[in-house]
């Protein structure tokens, strides 16, 4: 935070150049020089607090708990076990295959509490999913029996006739029948015109390609087995990667082949965000105690600018984080690319952690909304990841571009901007924020959240100009979150989630467009005039405006190809080079609602709440009519 | 004035309800849990190897008797379809031309063995599922090879009973959503003790014990019944929504029990991190290993908590899951009176 500090302090420099540039240097080394000290009083102050009594526990915690993890993965012990019962008689020829399942629990025949029963003639099954699923075990169970019988076997070649090699290919963009005359192995497809959402309808397509079709004069296929049309292929899916990273080619009889687990995204998710929540807990904590019996008055007033505090207080927990996401990326195998990804993460898990911090009132409310925090994050960068085959949305998370730098598959500069840059602005926005009420009157007061919220954002208005910026500032989390409403809403049928994409835009930017106006208002900073008000509507419509066209590198991933992403950000403008006409309309769009919630605003809670309403209205009815033109 | 516990554990439920994040944060763990069962249920068995949408057509090339018995077994598996090309590039075409999803090239190899090359593509949930059913139909395959060289083994493999279906995410459900939902909340209450007697010994307010007519070991009670409750509340409630999902969960009073000896067992271990480390950072820390080293020790035991919360929601429990459950509300009566005894002992101005 340092450096914005100085950025900004610089304006009211001195005059010659060289001596400006000197001035700046030394106001920079001032502020590192005072961000160093606060960061080595954080790490001494907290190593402090430990004594030889808690690390003595926390070691023997810890190795304690290794020890037991180790045995645990060493006993196997299954958390399964005995989870269905079997009605068996001993000299079954079964009733090995039953007893050495872990999951299957065998008794006497007698036994009326069973799930399955299996006699010398015949196997009766509880007619429930339960009982289902204990009929699927028991099978399993005779399987791998077998299987292991087999391997005592002395004529292998006999007991396993059968030899598979298993190979991942990739395969290019879908691209017409026939129209392909190398059999070679994917990725050097032609590029598609990308638009190929779910319209390959299975049913009727199927026989449609047989003679004169689409399809072409194919180059020797068997024409009469060609016709089936390939169900849903969406996009291009040149991302590589999930099945190699847990799966990888094998070779051996059939039952040694493993799928790959879909959820590689989760493992990673685990892997790489489960420490961060040790930290932010540190960190919260490190923040609140501040807060607790005015701590930190002595520091605030101390000649250091309360950027330079909170600098200094994040400096030793980020570098623990970096440090572990370094380690952590270095064992699982990935990369530079990996950590590059992953730290923009554990930035705002440190941000929000710090707002959430300045914000609580108590420790059992920083609890709550740490848990928030890590519980949303982990969702964002999750959910989207295991779409990382499927389609360019999964690019929103950072995780992706961990799967994919795993498969080896090259990740472009256009990529990692587009699934970084949100999150590391949104990262900056909110160490802002929380700097703005780094002061007294709201680190040592218990005022609700909202309360607090609704200072931190008065906290950065000065003058009507700001409104604007606070518009364009605000462009990060209105991106994050309609993305992660698109990726949520992804796999419903696009009939019902292009509605309700555009509702959830809508609401999401006449937020984003109103709360400042509302809190400047709340906190008596304009004139409650309605001059003032249209003044602000319209400034913050145009600094949302101008904020939005950032948005333009979303074109760099092609995510407007997907009928969801066309939905979402088409209105906005982006992406309609050749309806230059329209690029004027967003401006107005946003500047006329912008203006309705300000002039509700002006009044008070309630007729804000309902000019939010109307303005989310007009927006909602002003993208349908665009979607529907467009479409 | 009635009870000071009871006081006091009001005035705790009072704070936690005038604070609404708390309101928040319950309502997106709901959100999740919502969303992660309908991501796991519904997602994957959207790609159920048994269910008849989504068909697999492998195409099938190589040397004649091999491709005429791989036919037969790959037919066989439902959802799965076989069609033959005369050459491996023609297949390799059709494969990336999406005609077929997966190819499947054999020939004969040394002892008479059938060599299989089996390509499958590589993208995410979808190989998962042609994989799994590939994986299905080549064991079939090799039941059959198996059967005819028959006289060449010493035994005989038992006769695999036919499939059906089911879903495969059965058991992940029961075996790690349900543990999770149950044991998640007690997790919470712990840190909620922790958080609440390490702010108490931080500003100072336990002090004013000296002058107020409460022992300290009333409010350390008063605190530990307060989160202690919410625990087995959520827990039934998150076994409620469960049961509204369509997800039965059986013998639910045992389950409350076991939740609710769990939680005496973690919110003791919070008040005697706290007693100890009063300072947050180290108690939170120290707390979330013991918790772990609760968790990882319990699951080492034949009887483990998970296991026995999976088998009773099941209704596959027999009376030692039940025994289990007795168990641990013993344990867990036993650490609350320990705590006691402990707490007796403490001067809580000594602390911090």
């Amino acid at each position: 935070m340092s450096d914005h500090d100085s950025v900004r302090d610089d304006s009211t420099a001195a005059d010659s150049p060289s001596s400006r540039f000197e001035g700046l240097r030394t106001r920079v080394v001032a502020h590192l020089r005072a961000v160093a000290r606060i960061a080595r009083w954080e790490v001494s102050r907290s190593a402090g607090t430990v004594d030889r009594k808690t690390i003595a526990l926390g070691l023997v915690a810890a190795l304690v708990a290794a020890g037991i993890a180790a045995g645990a993965v060493g006993s196997g012990v299954a958390i399964d076990q005995n989870l269905y019962r079997v009605g068996i008689a001993s000299d079954s020829p079964y009733y090995d295959a039953v007893d050495q399942s872990s999951v299957l629990e065998p008794r006497p025949l007698s036994d009326p509490n069973v799930e399955l029963v299996v006699s010398e003639t015949h196997i009766s099954v509880a007619d429930t999913q339960t009982g289902r699923a204990a009929y699927q075990a028991y099978r399993e169970a005779v399987q791998s029996y077998n299987e292991r019988q087999m391997r005592l076997e002395a004529n292998q070649s006999a007991a396993f006739p059968v030899v598979v090699t298993l190979q991942y290919r990739e395969r290019g963009a879908l691209v017409p029948a026939g129209s392909r005359v190398d059999g070679g192995n994917g990725g050097s497809a032609v590029s598609g015109d990308g638009s190929g959402t779910a319209d390959g309808g299975d049913g009727s397509g199927a026989d449609a390609g047989d003679g004169t079709g689409s399809a072409g004069s194919g180059t020797g296929v068997d024409s009469s087995d060609a016709a089936a049309a390939d169900d849903t292929n969406i996009g291009a899916s040149s991302l590589g990667g999930a099945a190699g990273l847990f799966g990888g080619d094998a070779s051996g009889s059939p039952a040694s082949i493993s799928p790959p687990f879909p959820f590689a995204s989760l493992v990673l998710a685990f892997a790489f965000l489960v420490p961060m929540n040790f930290v932010i807990q540190a960190y919260g904590s490190s923040i609140l105690n501040e807060r607790v019996n005015r701590r930190g008055e002595l520091l605030l007033v101390a000649p250091i600018s309360p950027g330079d505090i909170v600098a200094g207080k994040t400096l030793p927990y980020l570098a623990g984080m970096v440090g572990i996401t370094v380690v952590i990326a270095a064992a699982i195998g990935g990369g530079p690319v990996s950590v590059a990804a992953v730290i923009p993460i554990g930035l705002l898990f440190l941000s929000s952690t710090f707002v959430g911090a300045m914000f609580a009132r108590s420790f059992k409310e920083l609890t709550f909304v740490t848990v928030t925090v890590s519980v949303f994050l982990t969702t964002y960068t999750f959910v989207p990841a295991i779409f990382t085959n499927v389609t360019p949305i999964a690019l929103i998370s950072p995780l992706t571009l961990v799967v994919r730098d795993l498969g080896g598959d090259a990740v472009s500069l256009g990529d990692f901007a587009f699934s970084v840059g949100p999150i590391l602005l949104a990262a900056i926005v909110l160490f802002l924020l929380g700097t703005g009420v780094y002061r007294e009157e709201d680190m040592f007061t218990q005022r609700s959240v909202p309360l607090k919220f609704l200072d931190a954002l008065d906290s950065r208005i000065s003058r009507p100009r700001s409104i604007a910026t606070l518009s364009a500032l605000s462009i990060p989390f209105v991106f994050i979150a309609e993305l992660l409403a698109i990726a949520v809403l992804f796999v419903l049928p696009v009939d019902v989630t292009v509605p309700l994409v555009l509702v959830a835009v809508a609401v999401v930017e006449e937020l984003a467009k109103s709360m400042h106006i509302y809190a400047a208002f709340e906190k008596a900073r304009f004139a409650r005039t309605i001059r003032v008000s249209l003044l602000l509507g319209a400034l913050s419509g145009l600094g949302f405006f101008l904020g939005e066209k950032f948005t333009a590198i979303v074109q760099l991933v092609g995510l407007p190809s997907l009928t969801l992403g066309q939905a979402a950000f088409a209105p906005s403008g982006i992406g309609l080079a050749t309806a230059a006409g329209l690029l004027v309309a967003p401006l107005v769009l946003h500047a006329v609602t912008a203006s309705v919630t300000a002039l509700g605003a002006r009044r008070g809670k309630s007729t804000y709440a309902l000019a939010l309403v109307g303005a989310i209205g007009i927006h909602v009815v002003y993208n349908m009519q665009v979607v529907t033109n467009l479409g | 004035m009635g009870n000071p516990r009871l006081a006091i554990a009001r005035r705790e439920l009072g704070s936690l309800r005038k604070e609404k994040t708390i309101v928040l944060a319950l309502a997106i763990q709901l959100f999740v849990a919502a969303f992660s069962s309908f991501l796991v249920v519904g997602l994957v068995s959207l790609y159920d190897p048994s269910a008849a949408s989504y068909q697999v057509d492998v195409a099938v090339t190589g040397g004649e008797e091999a491709v005429n018995d791989l036919i037969v077994a790959i037919d066989g598996e439902s959802g799965l379809a076989a069609r033959p090309y005369p050459s491996a590039d023609t297949a390799m075409t059709a494969f990336e031309e999406r005609q077929v999803d997966a190819v499947v090239e054999a020939s004969t190899g040394p002892n008479g063995r059938v060599q299989l090359v089996a390509i499958a593509p590589d993208s995410g949930v979808e190989t998962t599922a042609v994989v799994v059913r590939l994986r299905d139909a080549l064991r079939t395959l090799e039941r059959n090879e198996r059967a005819e060289r028959s006289a060449f083994l010493s035994t005989n493999p038992l006769p695999v009973p036919p499939a059906t279906e089911s879903s495969p995410y059965f058991g992940f459900t029961y075996t790690v959503l349900v543990p999770l939902l149950l044991f998640l909340p007690v997790f919470i209450a712990g840190s909620l003790v922790v958080d609440s007697l390490t702010e108490e010994v931080a500003r100072g307010t336990l002090e004013l014990l000296r002058v107020a007519p409460v022992s300290f070991s009333a409010v350390v009670d008063g605190k530990l019944l307060a989160a202690g409750g919410l625990a087995p509340i959520q827990a039934v409630a998150w076994m409620a929504l469960l049961q509204l999902n369509g997800t039965g969960i059986d013998n639910l009073t045992w389950l409350f029990g076991m939740v609710t000896g769990l939680t005496a067992v973690v919110v003791t271990l919070g008040a005697t991190v706290s007693i100890t480390a009063p300072d947050r950072r180290i108690a939170q820390l120290l707390y979330s290993l013991g918790v772990l080293l609760v968790f990882a020790g319990t699951s080492l035991l034949p009887l483990s908590p998970a296991n026995s919360a999976a088998r009773l929601a099941l209704g596959t429990a027999g009376l030692s899951a039940r025994l289990a459950v007795a168990g641990l509300v013993v344990v867990g009566l036993v650490s609350l009176v320990g705590l006691r005894v402990v707490v007796g002992r403490v001067d809580p101005n000594e602390l911090g």
